[in-house]
């Protein structure tokens, strides 16, 4: 899709035209400019020029109103939350975004194996998560959860467990944001891997067969090197997105219990906002930018590389 | 401008009047007020109490010819804290806000002085508590006016037929309905053990250890009793003394046969405790047992509000006050001080505490003897003890007597119960004390 | 071979049952919950069934103004953001896929490199932002719905443009390029003869306008405040769960009521939808 506008344009045929083409060109670029100005006007002004603002904001001190340089990040690496925030993100993003991938890829490839005319139906169920909005799918979970009242414990009860603790201690709570997360992440996971997965011509699973490639061999060494490309960009997307999370831990354990549960974004919120301490907050977010850059990177040589092999 | 503004010494003199000539006194509406009023109030937790401040507000507003727009803005996740932050940020939303605790002090800067209502309030009603004048003073002067919807105090809310059952302890006659307490035996001690013993059958106190406002009122108090600050007056850290250890060294104790969960309770964690009747005590305000009457009456009968324990340094309870404060960027200032001075009337504050079954507590001495909490019910009685009649425990806030910016911060991060958290869960004592120091220390920052 | 098949096929609806249990569970369970009355959930019963069903929560929230104010400001919102999102995108999608101009290529680049900044980097100087703006001019944005405007095109139009210039990419060249030699203008060509082409395009990255908008939570739980200018999300997780009061019946179907949009638009235009999902995926 990018390819398209990188790869020049090809309007430069027509020979007989070509006085009015060249006017029109000269016009064209006008037309196109201002076609674009609303998208740079609202990306210059609302992105940019913010992400550009909370450096500057996270200079200042807490009343905003003297500059105290690199104050606020020296002060972050003298507090023990902030690095066992920085820990947590990693556990959350990274645990969460493997599991949405393989129980993303292993129900796609359930899904695949099923007739297509039952597949609409059961690809429609499985998507629901991703559907509803997770502020109020956190909600059911939250009540799934209660200390008085889960439904979980209720069942466990039900077989002589002992109830659990969902949110009540670190690791609990840990596990069930995350499992959450997961829960909501992985229908996205097995939507782009069921669409990959039809685009693998049938032919190479055929002549798989035919060499006698077992079950595992023709994942192995058809699917996977077929839908690599798609599965590096989602599960990138998602990590971003994962990493950058909110709502869920926010809604789930609000960063508790004594914060442990915190990621860059609820901490961001709570000192910053709850707080009432912006430049510190926005310190807070900006160790994101890091981790964002990487994913740049990753991104932009993947853009380049597909403009260049078109 | 033809129309005749209200002077401040006009308007002390309106105030400084009894209530009726204040009602009766038209309010004179300001040139530029054009007679609107906004107003951000906490939305109740008590169903129904909102309605009859609504009125009161409106009563008032027939009569003074003013315009006034009410949002109830809830506690929950701190919404109205949030609120708060953001129109100090834009200098613009309402004109008077319902400020909760803390909030007048890190606020003070935007607040407009009311010292002109609360000294005639005082005269008329009553001195009121050390902890609302620490909360509500600032540079000299009243920054913000008690209020009588959202006040509370936290005290132990008990089964009286658990903790006679499983504790051998009769709250009934620890606290008799209508006469003084007879509480002597009623000390920590007696709590914790009241605790095991409900612990071992299987009725946990529902008290939480995470970081909203009954989980920490409830460690800040037991803080106090044991004369144990993290910071003291002066601002100086004290996390590493004697009364911060035996405080921690109890909390742990009684931490361990709490619900396993309680690092995770919010508010509501503790009244589901109690209306799901697992548990033989919480420490709430009446909110919970007035939702047990509706939801599980057979727990409600129950149910009886009394006093804290006592701990080596006296005896404790926590009290949180709300307060009504006015912007100073306001554009309606005198009517917005005109109302408050109307909803402090005896009259309004006793309305108030029937509208909320006995939640709201006026913080002024002469108006803790209502008819309500002796005539709530069932069992009859349940609430006498609550608003403090006999004044036998001494009110607080945790973390005070800290400078209160610096107290604010440690009460709303919750340090008290994460000390007790990380304690429970086998950090060494003075590991615990040093991370509370160095948090302390982050708080210090300007 | 065909044994095989068969245990293959049994396996694979074994598991689907499986995962489809995990998937549903919580949307199920807030149908179950919504569904009794607060003495029910209080007396603790067995809570994966109704032994006294009432709608009494739905008629409750369907009737408060309340709950009516945050859904109305929620399809406001959603339906503006949704408008103001394609004029914004689809223009520039056309441009950047079909017409160069200076800058053209890295602009491609940058709006997918967008997609990168969350919004959790920018509410706190978004807020600053718009509290500054407010001295300057007197405009109050902060706390007002309709800064929820202002805000959510920055997270709906980068993803929308992207899809939208993956759509018009698609569309052969001799098609544009006969429509000007027509003599046709761009803008022509562009209502024309592309937005009828990328229709399905188009109710996709719609589709996601919508769903993104609907969803959203930091920024109206940052931005706005007051009872009647709170969206869904924000104003069910702080509004109906009330500290005190036990009345999760309610909460669990103001949830449900809240997610029925998207479930029912997805209901109908699933493909479409997945279309849009996968339309990097498959195209790129």
């Amino acid at each position: 899709m990018v390819d398209a506008a990188i790869r020049a344009e090809g309007v430069k045929s027509g020979a007989r035209k070509r006085t009015s083409l060249r006017r029109m060109m000269q016009r064209k670029s006008t037309i196109a400019f201002f076609m674009a100005l609303p998208l740079i006007t609202l990306i210059s002004l609302l992105v940019l020029y913010p992400a550009g603002y909370s450096l500057h904001l996270a200079t200042l001190n807490k009343s905003m109103e003297r500059f105290v340089g690199f104050g606020n990040f020296t002060f972050l690496f003298t507090r023990e939350t902030f690095w066992m925030v920085v820990q947590q993100s990693c556990i959350f993003a990274i645990t969460a975004v493997i599991f949405k991938a393989l129980i993303g890829f292993v129900v796609a490839h359930f899904v695949h194996n099923i007739p297509a005319k039952g597949q609409r139906k059961w690809r429609g169920m499985l998507l629901v998560p991703w559907v509803i909005p997770p502020a109020m799918s956190c909600l059911a979970w939250l009540w799934l959860f209660d200390p008085s009242y889960s439904a979980f414990n209720w069942l466990i009860a039900l077989f002589g467990g002992d109830p659990v603790p969902w949110t009540g201690n670190t690791y609990w709570a840990r596990f069930s944001v995350i499992l959450v997360n997961i829960w909501i992440g992985a229908p996205f996971f097995m939507i782009m891997y069921l669409a990959a997965l039809k685009s693998v011509p049938e032919q190479l699973y055929e002549a798989a067969a035919i060499d006698g490639a077992s079950w595992w061999q023709r994942i192995w060494y058809v699917t996977l090197p077929m839908m690599r490309n798609i599965i590096a960009i989602t599960a990138l997307f998602s990590l971003i997105v994962t990493f950058a999370n909110f709502d869920i831990v926010r809604i789930m354990t609000a960063g508790g219990p004594i914060d442990t549960t915190h990621v860059f974004a609820t901490w961001s919120f709570r000192v910053g906002i709850e707080g009432a301490d912006i430049p510190l907050g926005a310190s807070v977010s900006l160790f994101m930018v890091p981790i964002l850059t990487v994913a740049a990177v990753f991104i932009l040589r993947d853009i380049t590389r597909r403009g260049n092999e078109s | 401008m033809q129309k005749p503004r209200l002077s401040r010494r006009q308007f002390v003199a309106t105030t400084a009047a009894a209530s009726a000539v204040m009602i009766a006194a038209p309010f004179v509406r300001g040139a530029r007020a054009a007679g609107k009023l906004a107003i951000g109030f906490w939305d109740h937790w008590v169903p129904g109490a909102n309605d009859t401040l609504t009125k009161l507000v409106n009563d008032w507003a027939a009569k003074e010819k003013v315009e006034v727009s009410i949002d109830y803005i809830t506690s929950q996740g701190n919404k109205n804290r949030l609120t708060i932050a953001a129109e100090a940020l834009a200098k613009s939303g309402h004109d008077i806000f319902a400020f909760p605790t803390w909030e007048p002090q890190a606020y003070s800067k935007y607040l407009e002085p009311v010292s002109d209502v609360m000294e005639p309030l005082i005269k008329q009603h009553g001195q009121v508590n050390a902890t609302v004048e620490y909360l509500g003073r600032a540079d000299g002067k009243w920054i913000a006016v008690p209020a009588t919807v959202g006040s509370q105090i936290k005290g132990p809310c008990s089964r009286i037929d658990l903790m006679k059952k499983l504790a051998g302890v009769d709250v009934q006659a620890l606290y008799p309905a209508g006469g003084p307490p007879k509480a002597d035996a009623w000390t920590l001690d007696a709590f914790l053990k009241a605790a095991e013993a409900c612990h071992k059958a299987g009725a946990s106190f529902g008290i939480g250890l995470g970081i909203t406002s009954d989980s920490v009122d409830t460690a800040g108090a037991i803080f106090h009793s044991f004369g144990a600050a993290l910071v003291d007056k002066g601002g100086k850290i004290q996390a590493k003394s004697d009364p911060v250890r035996q405080a921690l060294d109890y909390l742990k104790k009684l931490a361990a046969v709490l619900p396993p969960d309680a690092p995770a309770w919010d508010d509501a964690s503790n009244n589901k405790w109690l209306i799901s009747g697992k548990g033989a005590l919480i420490m709430n305000p009446p909110s919970a047992w007035a939702v047990a009457k509706r939801d599980a009456p057979q727990v409600a009968e129950q149910c009886w509000t009394h006093g804290m324990p006592a701990g080596p340094k006296g005896r404790y309870a926590p009290f949180l006050p709300y307060f009504w404060g006015v912007w100073n960027f306001g554009k309606n200032k005198p009517a917005a001080k005109s109302l408050l001075a109307a909803l402090s009337t005896r009259e309004a504050a006793e309305k108030m505490v029937a509208a909320s079954g006995g939640y709201d507590l006026p913080s002024f001495a002469k108006l803790t003897d209502f008819k309500t909490w002796a005539e709530e019910g069932p069992p009859k009685g349940t609430l006498y003890h609550y608003p403090n009649p006999h004044n036998h425990q001494i009110l607080s806030v945790a973390a005070a007597p800290a400078p209160p910016k610096i107290a604010a911060q440690i009460y709303t991060q919750g340090v008290q119960t994460k000390m007790v958290v990380r304690h429970l869960q086998g950090e060494a004592m003075e590991k615990t004390l040093a991370w509370a120091e160095s948090e302390c220390e982050g708080f210090m920052r300007t | 071979m065909s044994r095989d098949r068969t245990w293959a096929l049994r396996w694979s609806y074994f598991f689907l049952v499986l995962f489809a249990i995990f998937f549903l569970v919580p949307p199920i369970y807030m149908l179950i919950t919504s569904l009794k009355t607060s003495a029910e959930i209080s007396a603790a019963t067995n809570p994966w069934w109704v032994f006294h069903p009432t709608l009494g929560n739905y008629i409750q929230l369907l009737t408060s103004n309340q709950y009516l104010t945050f859904f109305r400001n929620s399809a406001v919102v959603s339906v503006f953001v949704v408008a103001v999102t394609m004029l914004i995108s689809v223009p520039a999608a056309f441009a950047l896929s079909r017409m160069r101009f200076w800058g053209s290529a890295t602009l491609a680049t940058g709006v997918f490199l967008t997609y990168l900044i969350p919004e959790t980097l920018l509410f706190l100087p978004l807020f600053k932002m718009f509290a500054v703006f407010n001295e300057l001019t007197g405009i109050e944005l902060i706390n007002h719905w309709w800064i929820l405007l202002i805000v959510y095109p920055t997270l709906t139009v980068p993803f929308c443009t992207w899809i939208m210039i993956g759509y018009f990419a698609s569309i052969p060249k001799e098609l544009d390029e006969a429509a000007l030699i027509d003599g046709a203008g761009w803008i022509q060509t562009l209502v024309m003869i592309f937005i009828p082409v990328a229709l399905p395009g188009l109710i996709a990255a719609t589709i996601f306008a919508f769903t993104v908008s609907w969803a959203q939570f930091l920024y109206p739980l940052a931005f706005t405040t007051s009872a009647d200018q709170l969206v869904l999300p924000v104003g069910i997780i702080t509004s109906l769960i009330k500290g005190d009061v036990f009345n999760w019946g309610q909460i669990m179907t103001g949830a449900l009521l809240g997610a029925a949009p998207p479930l029912i638009i997805y209901a109908f235009l699933m493909d479409y939808y997945i279309a849009g999902l996968t339309a990097g995926a498959t195209k790129g």
